[in-house]
């Protein structure tokens, strides 16, 4: 594993050589974190409570999804389609190293960086208006939470990975990406709360694996969640973190099949 | 230039270290009318077209073989050489290098070759070339104490002990090349695959290149199959070639066999006269 740690490393030297890039990025994020306080205090300014969140909550769920934003979407697999259209994936394929690893620990600095920035800005943010956070009462909840967002992140990796690997059999996977990332963060939870729709669409969505990425994560950390409902989602989550792992593995193994090595 | 090594008759009575038979490897590519209406057209309907890049080749190299893989550009070269790295599966036939099938991708049989691209490269564009060295470690699982001493030892070699807490970026092709070359060789190869290592290089960094290769050859008793437009490169550097145009063996034999068989032409010339008999 040290190879795997080592890749880590390396992408956080070459982030932080990048560094008009990394203040960009930074910046959005800001932005999104900002309109998204301004839009539900605006929101809960005349209420006590919107869609069973009470200001505190809906606040810690607002800040909470900002740092899952930058925790689990936070990935560079986006790269997976244009390495594999121009070839540069041969330079993995050559070398005695695992890609679906070396592109895991890759994203784990992605997100690594994102995350410590999120959490600064967050934290930021907090202390500047005052906030009133919402932290579990329970310690369970705060194990419960970390293994959820473990969870969440392997998923999105897997999601992730399967779209990117579409770059071996068409040189547009583009479009794919950017529906999936866009009907991803809807149906995730990381726009708003999914209890603000209609209760038979969310038991719908339930079913798929979008609500365990930030959704599910942050309802632990809310406690917001009887036990049997906390027992139904990590089963959830389990098994769409197997069938997506699977589904990555197959298509891993026939994409490199098909590899035309163009480019190279 | 370059001391040429010896030019032996006797590679084939060394240990096969690449063994090649009836290798095959087909592509369906798209096709698309030319225009707007037949990119919409292809929108609906795609028609596809098989090429045959490589034609049931055979070919067997021994260990410690400096042999230069001949042939204009479409011939099958890079084809041949992806099969024989691992990237590419082929369509039909068979090839063990080392004795592993290649395109299994075996790790103890990618901890023995390397495959040098001219036009590509493995080093972090930003970061300094020392960086790349020490992810090659890693992956390679390089004792410290050698990795120390390769690293001396290739820096020593190809000059480039300067250079290398350098970003990338700021170096020349050559200066690239070099540091290239070096960062496959770390982990110290048996087989050594180099498509077009010289390209894009002035005079005399080519001939750098070439002595460095031959020393590592000399070195390590490396096998070497080597790829290039420059016939410099294969002149200096390739007692044996092999022939190779639309897919399909045209000659294998010592440099000396090749201009015997062509009347004593030059190289060049004695290419060209090949090539042209094939079409």
């Amino acid at each position: 594993m040290r190879k795997y740690w080592f890749v880590f490393s390396i992408y956080w030297q070459e982030g932080l050589s990048q560094r008009a890039s990394f203040f960009m990025e930074r910046f959005r994020a800001l932005v999104v974190l900002v309109s998204f306080y301004y839009f539900w205090s605006a929101l809960l300014k005349d209420r006590t409570s919107f869609a069973g969140y009470n200001y505190s909550q809906m606040i810690t769920y607002v800040l909470g999804m900002n740092i899952l934003r930058g925790l689990v979407f936070a990935s560079r697999t986006y790269e997976i389609a244009g390495e594999i259209n121009h070839g540069r994936l041969s330079g993995y394929l050559l070398k005695p190293v695992n890609f679906c690893l070396y592109t895991f620990f890759r994203d784990l600095s992605e997100k690594s960086i994102n995350l410590v920035s999120a959490i600064i800005e967050v934290s930021g943010l907090a202390l500047l208006f005052h906030l009133k956070i919402q932290w579990p009462h329970q310690a369970t909840s705060w194990l419960l939470f970390l293994l959820a967002i473990t969870g969440a992140t392997v998923l999105y990796f897997f999601l992730s990975f399967i779209v990117g690997c579409w770059g071996f059999w068409t040189a547009e996977s583009g479009g794919p990406r950017f529906l999936l990332e866009l009907i991803l963060e809807f149906t995730a939870g990381a726009f708003f709360p999914l209890d603000v729709l209609p209760r038979a669409f969310q038991d719908i969505l339930k079913l798929f694996p979008s609500p365990y990425l930030v959704f599910f994560p942050l309802h632990v950390f809310l406690e917001k969640l009887n036990t049997a409902q906390i027992i139904n989602g990590f089963l959830m989550e389990g098994f769409w973190i197997l069938a997506l792992g699977g589904l990555a593995w197959l298509v891993w193994d026939k994409g490199v099949s098909a590899y035309g090595a163009e480019g190279s | 230039m370059a001391a040429r090594p010896d030019e032996g008759s006797c590679y084939n009575k060394r240990m096969p270290i690449i063994e090649v038979s009836h290798l095959t490897k087909t592509f369906r590519v798209p096709q698309k009318t030319p225009g707007l209406t037949g990119a919409l057209k292809g929108l609906f309907s795609r028609h596809y077209k098989e090429v045959q890049a490589v034609r049931d080749i055979a070919f067997s190299i021994a260990e410690g073989e400096l042999v230069g893989f001949l042939g204009p550009n479409g011939a099958g070269k890079t084809t041949t050489l992806k099969m024989l790295s691992g990237l590419l599966h082929p369509t039909s036939g068979d090839a063990r290098v080392l004795g592993y099938i290649p395109w299994k991708r075996e790790r103890a049989f990618q901890k023995q070759f390397t495959m040098v691209m001219g036009q590509r490269t493995q080093l972090w564009w930003d970061l300094p070339a020392w960086d790349s060295f020490l992810l090659n470690k890693e992956i390679y699982e390089i004792p410290e104490a050698q990795f120390q001493e390769t690293v001396k030892e290739l820096a020593d070699l190809l000059e480039i002990q300067d250079l290398l807490e350098v970003p990338v970026k700021k170096l020349s092709l050559g200066q690239r090349m070099k540091a290239e070359l070096a960062c496959s060789l770390l982990h110290r190869p048996k087989v050594l695959l180099l498509d077009e290592p010289t390209i894009g290089l002035d005079v005399l960094m080519q001939q750098k290149v070439r002595e460095f290769v031959l020393a590592y050859n000399k070195r390590w008793k490396a096998t070497v199959l080597l790829t290039s437009h420059n016939m410099d490169d294969v002149a200096e550097l390739c007692p044996r070639v092999i022939l190779i145009n639309h897919g399909q063996l045209l000659f294998d034999g010592t440099l000396d066999q090749f201009r015997q068989k062509f009347e004593g032409k030059m190289l060049t010339e004695a290419m060209r006269a090949a090539f042209t008999a094939t079409h």
